[in-house]
């Protein structure tokens, strides 16, 4: 089985290649050199136009408030939920509707939250007039704010689901139960187990993933078009506006700034893990102390009423998105629409064939060749560990998480030109190679934890009695996997499915899929067509994630071991 | 009388030239396809690319994809990434819908095919003479590389449910947000809709327009533009938000219009309103007007990068969206209600008479109430304006 050693090789040639390009090519251009426009002289031009733009500081400030407040947020509520709800009644309702809430795309999530929270949004149809005495919208800055703080909290929702995703997984690996029994038995309530003894090491197993979402955060396009500031806006749209101006000199600005977002990024990251110590430091002697009781009961309150809000909004955008698609004209104050109409459903599901057979085949074939990478890594990581080698796994963790890590922004345009040059941009294959860069870390993300800890013991007496190490892992592993294997396709498909630079970028407009309608439509003022592409934007990988549960089901129903 | 018959042959000879080369074209477009990228942001032009799309499919197997997208910035970008990139040939354009600053930019750095309307049949029919703008793009000449496809003009849409009067100009647009404060706004530059209400303003507030028309570097910016900035700061703190918010463009003034946010909307097609009332999209109480001193007025076009593979489609394609058929679907309040860029004198009797014919939309402004054309300022104004208004309001 040597020729698993070839799997890392090939999936870390498959990132790596893209983004050293791609960044080498957005780097050369920071700092003045594209030969394309004649500019082959080393400059600092842009940089001084980037940091003199009018709005620089407080495009700065809404974009660290919205990226580092989201992901300090979202960690602060993924922790206050595992140690006040864990396993209690609201849990089991956030806990079936995690796989919707992840397969939810951002920028369809950001459109639902518009139509709910805007001053003219639903809420207010709901309390106007009678509560509000409002027939006309107030002239609130509620969204689109100044500081961002509308796009923190869309970002917090949408980033708090994929936390415990992760967080779910790394709890596999710490002692969860055996620890809340030996610290109920010293007299620790279940709150400080968690807090002291569990949290702690959940912590540096889901560090990685925070950072991710830090990454994410700051350098969000789509959510921010829609829920952001606008005048200035944060600094990704910003550089994303500059990209695409028609005078090509702002190009080298765009750079710059897809440049400064990289090196916010990595100075958000450091400051995090000072933090880190400096908190470790602060905390020590409290974690110690021996405190068996806490006055947090309050929280219990906060926590519960957080998964209530988190699932109750997440409903709630999906209605308003629902009414709107079957609308045909809706005024405010009132709180359901004058007139409905079956056309927006009609014209969607007639003009939709084309997308949603691109959206589906792109989506099946880079989450499947996603799982047969991560696998064959997976089964290589196994390999060595037998032969005595321990596999350096926090090293590729790292190289896994890489293009998570960094902004889509700061490497797609210069990925766009290197293709362009190699004449391999427009061909599906292409497109699912760059759709393959954000799925394939997500797929190992989730279906890693679980595989790493099957049983290898199974597979040992299976080859006993087979004597085929092929034919074990096809009829014994791949079966007893089979759950997390069809859950991390489809979080691989969801993935893939809401991709819109690349699809754009690399598939040279070649192949329209249910979110490049979604997303030009969005350019418009029909929020009628656009709610009915954001529904099926949800509903395909809704779809996937449906079969992922009821697959094994089917499959299981006469194996008694296999079933939940 | 010799001379006279080498004449006559000439004229001939060259007509047939003529009948011949579009002949070839059309031969050549059979079995292209023709990657077609405009905006996507609305329904209802979606739509009529679609109907367009299969007309030209069925009379000359040329099959034509809308690539939907959001800003043609992108594509700018993207030609000029596959020109630096030395791909002469197998482009992934082959049709483009722009204007203004978009074709200047792609005329500079010789991203376009070069002249192609002169050889397209329909060409003759465009009402050159009195639409200036069909061979001016803000102020670039278009020199036949871009094909005209529709006429825009700004016009401001009220919602006459909500008020009992509307301004004739922006002096008066200021008295109006003084009384409705926090009902009116404008896009942000350097969007094109915010960049030409800031035009707009200009062009009414200005005491001599003269330097507008001019490269700027001509004129002295301050003094020319101080009207407008005084305008402009006595309207902010009336604004919606404001002013600390602005709108990315019509579609979403549209919106807030709709709900009642703002009262007092912005587009280029003259019978946007009729149309977004007969889909639903505004309220039956919307009224068009427009300012007493004319508004600015220009030409949309479709264009040809220089890589394309399927020029011959692209063309075929073009010359049928100048065609009177196509120019009459289009021009219909209920398909896209964007004007026509055909002189309706040069059309045949039963041509005419159609497009005389159209129905005027519910909030639709007749052709003399439309008013005067205000022309575009220089181009070079527009980089100027934009700077200058960040400068002042994105601090």
């Amino acid at each position: 089985m040597s020729s698993l050693g070839l799997f890392p090789m090939v999936t870390f040639a498959c990132f790596l290649s893209a983004i050293v390009i791609g960044l080498i090519s957005t780097w050369a251009q920071a700092f003045g050199y594209m030969p394309s426009l004649e500019l082959t002289h080393f400059s600092v031009t842009a940089w001084q136009q980037l940091f003199s733009y009018p709005g620089f500081g407080r495009s700065i400030m809404a974009t660290l408030i919205s990226g580092i407040g989201a992901t300090l947020t979202a960690l602060v509520f993924t922790f206050l939920l595992f140690a006040f709800s864990y396993h209690n009644r609201f849990w089991r309702v956030l806990d079936h509707a995690l796989a919707p809430l992840l397969a939810v795309p951002h920028a369809a999530f950001a459109i639902g939250f518009l139509f709910l929270t805007a001053p003219s949004g639903w809420i207010l149809r709901l309390l106007s007039p009678e509560l509000t005495g409002f027939s006309t919208p107030p002239d609130w800055n509620v969204v689109k704010d100044v500081y961002g703080i509308s796009l923190m909290l869309a970002l917090v929702l949408k980033e708090v689901p994929f936390l415990i995703l992760i967080a779910l997984g790394a709890l596999g690996q710490i002692n969860v139960q055996g620890s809340l029994a030996v610290g109920r038995s010293l007299g620790y309530e279940k709150v400080q187990v968690w807090v002291k003894i569990i949290l702690p090491q959940l912590y540096p197993k889901i560090r990685l993933a925070l950072f991710a979402v830090l990454a994410y955060s700051l350098s969000v396009v789509d959510i921010a078009q829609i829920l952001g500031p606008t005048t200035p806006p944060s600094l990704a749209v910003q550089v994303f506006r500059w990209f695409n101006d028609p005078d090509f000199e702002y190009r080298l600005l765009g750079a710059a700034g897809a440049t400064l977002i990289l090196l916010l990024v990595i100075g958000s990251i450091g400051l995090l893990y000072l933090s880190e110590v400096g908190i470790k430091w602060l905390f020590r002697s409290w974690l110690i102390n021996g405190q068996r009781r806490s006055r947090f009961f309050l929280l219990t309150t906060l926590s519960n009423f957080f998964i209530s809000a988190l699932v109750g909004i997440s409903i709630a955008v999906i209605l308003v998105l629902l009414v709107w698609s079957f609308t045909w004209r809706w005024q405010f104050p009132d709180f359901l629409p004058g007139d409905w109409s079956f056309r927006f459903w009609g014209k969607g599901f007639l003009q939709m064939t084309d997308p949603i057979w691109n959206t589906i085949s792109t989506g099946i074939m880079a989450s499947l060749l996603a799982v047969f990478l991560v696998i064959g890594c997976l089964e290589n990581e196994i390999q060595m560990q037998k032969r005595g080698r321990k596999a350096n796994t926090t090293k590729m963790l790292w190289l896994i998480y890489l293009p998570l890590l960094i902004p889509q922004i700061a490497f797609l345009f210069g990925v766009q030109v290197s293709l362009v040059v190699l004449h391999l941009d427009g061909f599906w294959l292409s497109l699912v190679w760059s759709h393959l860069l954000f799925v394939l870390p997500y797929v190992f993300l989730s279906l890693g934890p679980v595989y790493r800890s099957y049983d290898q013991r199974i597979t040992d007496v299976a080859v006993t009695l087979c004597r085929s190490t092929w034919r074990t892992f096809l009829r014994v592993k791949l079966p007893i996997l089979l759950r997390p294997i069809l859950f991390a396709i489809a979080i691989g498909f969801s993935v893939s499915v809401a991709q819109y630079l690349p699809t754009l970028f690399i598939g040279a407009g070649r192949f329209d899929t249910i979110t490049t309608e979604a997303v030009s439509l969005a350019s418009g003022s029909d929020r009628r067509i656009v709610s009915v592409y954001a529904l099926l934007q949800m509903l395909t990988p809704m779809i996937v994630f449906l079969s992922a549960i009821l697959i094994p089901r089917f499959y299981f129903h006469d194996r008694k071991g296999m079933q939940i | 009388m010799l001379r006279y018959l080498i004449l006559v042959l000439l004229v001939f000879g060259s007509m047939t030239l003529y009948a011949d080369e579009w002949r070839d074209i059309t031969e050549k477009a059979r079995g292209q396809a023709v990657y077609f990228n405009a905006w996507g942001g609305s329904d209802v032009i979606n739509d009529y690319i679609r109907w367009a799309s299969d007309k030209v499919e069925q009379k000359y197997g040329v099959v034509v994809k809308h690539v939907k997208i959001t800003d043609i910035g992108h594509v700018v970008s993207r030609l000029l990434a596959e020109k630096s990139a030395n791909r002469t040939t197998d482009g992934s354009v082959d049709l483009m819908w722009i204007n203004g600053e978009n074709f200047k930019a792609m005329k500079k750095n010789k991203l376009l095919a070069g002249p192609f309307t002169q050889k397209l049949p329909n060409y003759r029919f465009v009402d050159t003479e009195n639409k200036p703008t069909t061979l001016f793009d803000f102020t670039t000449p278009v020199d036949h590389m871009e094909a005209p496809w529709g006429m825009a003009q700004l016009v401001f849409m009220v919602d006459t449910a909500r008020v009992s009067w509307h301004p004739t100009g922006m002096k008066e647009l200021l008295k109006f947000a003084k009384e409705y404060p926090g009902r009116v706004t404008y896009p942000a530059p350097p969007s094109f809709y915010g960049t030409t209400f800031i035009k707009q303003a200009l062009l009414e507030l200005a005491t001599n327009k003269k330097p507008l028309y001019r490269p700027v570097a001509m004129a002295d910016f301050d003094r020319v533009t101080a009207p407008l900035w005084k305008f402009l700061d006595e309207l902010r703190p009336f604004l919606w938000r404001k002013g600390k918010a602005f709108t990315s463009g019509a579609p979403e003034m549209k919106q807030l219009l709709n709900d009642g946010e703002i009262y007092i909307s912005l587009s280029f097609n003259p019978n946007d309103a009729s149309n977004a009332i007969a889909n639903g999209e505004l309220p039956d109480s919307i009224r068009t007007y427009v300012h007493k001193q004319g508004t600015i007025g220009n030409t949309h076009f479709v264009g040809i990068p220089f890589n394309s593979n399927s020029k011959e489609g692209a063309m075929v394609f073009a010359n049928f969206l100048m065609s009177p058929e196509a120019q009459f679907q289009k021009a219909k309040p209920a398909i896209w209600g964007d004007p026509t860029v055909l002189a309706v004198k040069k059309l045949n009797g039963k041509d005419q008479k159609m497009l005389n014919q159209l129905p005027l939309g519910i909030a639709t402004l007749s052709a003399t109430a439309l008013g005067k054309v205000l022309l575009e300022p220089d181009a070079s104004w527009v980089g100027a304006l934009e700077k200058a208004w960040l400068r002042r309001y994105q601090k």
